[in-house]
């Protein structure tokens, strides 16, 4: 949390105690559909979705006086979505969610292991190494298609890994911000962005050069 | 302790501790010595940096199912008007209720 924040946080906080609407309304602006999104993640549908960030909602509301400003407005806020949706996804009995806890890749490699060299002087080293991306052009990259892909990739990852990548690049927060919404460590954290940044990449690899390779790009 | 120097294959299952700034000094060495000389893992990090700046881009565009768009307006209404009720002093006003 920067001082600016802490000062925006204070000056919100007491606006939202002395039971100030337009604040309240401006946290809902600010995160809603960020919440929304994060739940999406643990529950099986849009509905239950909505169902748990309103639930957070209105935590929020009744809790409002409780807090005590050990973290930022906005980490208290998501970790409150986080519990919610984790209870939420037991409710429903769904197996993927909170089971993905515990990735069960931990073995598996960032990269295709088929792409480095072995039995050679150079094992190890690429043999099939990545293609600069500089080429690709800009409105390809900026396009809602390209932007799909990486969001599909995302939808596609186990839960923790998904939490971490949308807190961290999709939603901007620092790593100690995402350690306190998950309530995980730092090491942790990085290995699970680690993961998923590793499979997000080669999906958008494989879409890029798939597209290159039938002439899109070219 | 000298750190050996770092293969492709191990590059890229530390390159995120790179860019957390995570690794002790020796291995942040390593790591910089190979990625002057190797274009590949250089283009390896490009494509990662473009992966992040792609998820970024997410949370701006505002498709509809992306969950970048804003709370419908009777949503937020029902919000605000639920949080001005729970307010004691009815911060709003006389909340006629």
């Amino acid at each position: 949390m920067t001082p600016g924040d802490l000062g925006e946080d204070r000056a919100l906080l007491a606006a939202l105690r002395a039971g100030d609407g337009a604040a309240f309304g401006s946290l809902i602006d600010r995160y809603h559909s960020a919440l929304l999104r994060l739940a999406m993640s643990y529950v099986a549908t849009r509905e239950a979705a909505e169902d748990v960030v309103q639930e957070t909602w209105m935590a929020v509301m009744a809790g409002v006086d409780r807090f005590e400003g050990r973290s930022s407005l906005k980490t208290w806020i998501f970790r409150i979505l986080i519990n919610r949706a984790k209870s939420a996804g037991v409710r429903e009995h769904r197996s993927v969610p909170f089971s993905a806890f515990e990735d069960d890749d931990e073995k598996e490699p960032s990269v295709d292991p088929s792409r480095f060299q072995t039995w050679t002087r150079w094992s190890g080293y690429w043999s099939a190494p990545p293609h600069s991306w500089a080429g690709v052009p800009e409105e390809r990259l900026l396009s809602s298609e390209t932007r799909a892909v990486v969001d599909a990739a995302i939808a596609g990852l186990p839960a923790m890994q998904r939490a971490v990548i949308l807190l961290r690049d999709v939603r901007n927060f620092t790593s100690q911000e995402a350690c306190e919404v998950l309530g995980i460590n730092e090491v942790n954290q990085r290995v699970l962005l680690h993961r998923a940044r590793s499979k997000v990449r080669a999906q958008l690899e494989e879409y890029l050069e798939s597209a290159e390779a039938s002439g899109v790009a070219s | 302790m000298i750190q050996e120097e770092i293969r492709c294959v191990e590059m890229v299952e530390i390159v995120t501790e790179w860019m957390e700034g995570a690794l002790d000094d020796d291995t942040r060495t390593a790591v910089e010595e190979h990625l002057a000389i190797c274009p590949d893992c250089t283009a390896y990090l490009d494509q990662l940096r473009v992966t992040v700046a792609v998820a970024a881009d997410l949370a701006h565009a505002a498709e509809p199912g992306a969950g970048a768009e804003p709370p419908p307006d009777d949503v937020r209404a029902r919000l605000v008007a639920a949080f001005l009720a729970s307010r004691p002093s009815g911060g709003g006003g006389p909340s006629g209720g």
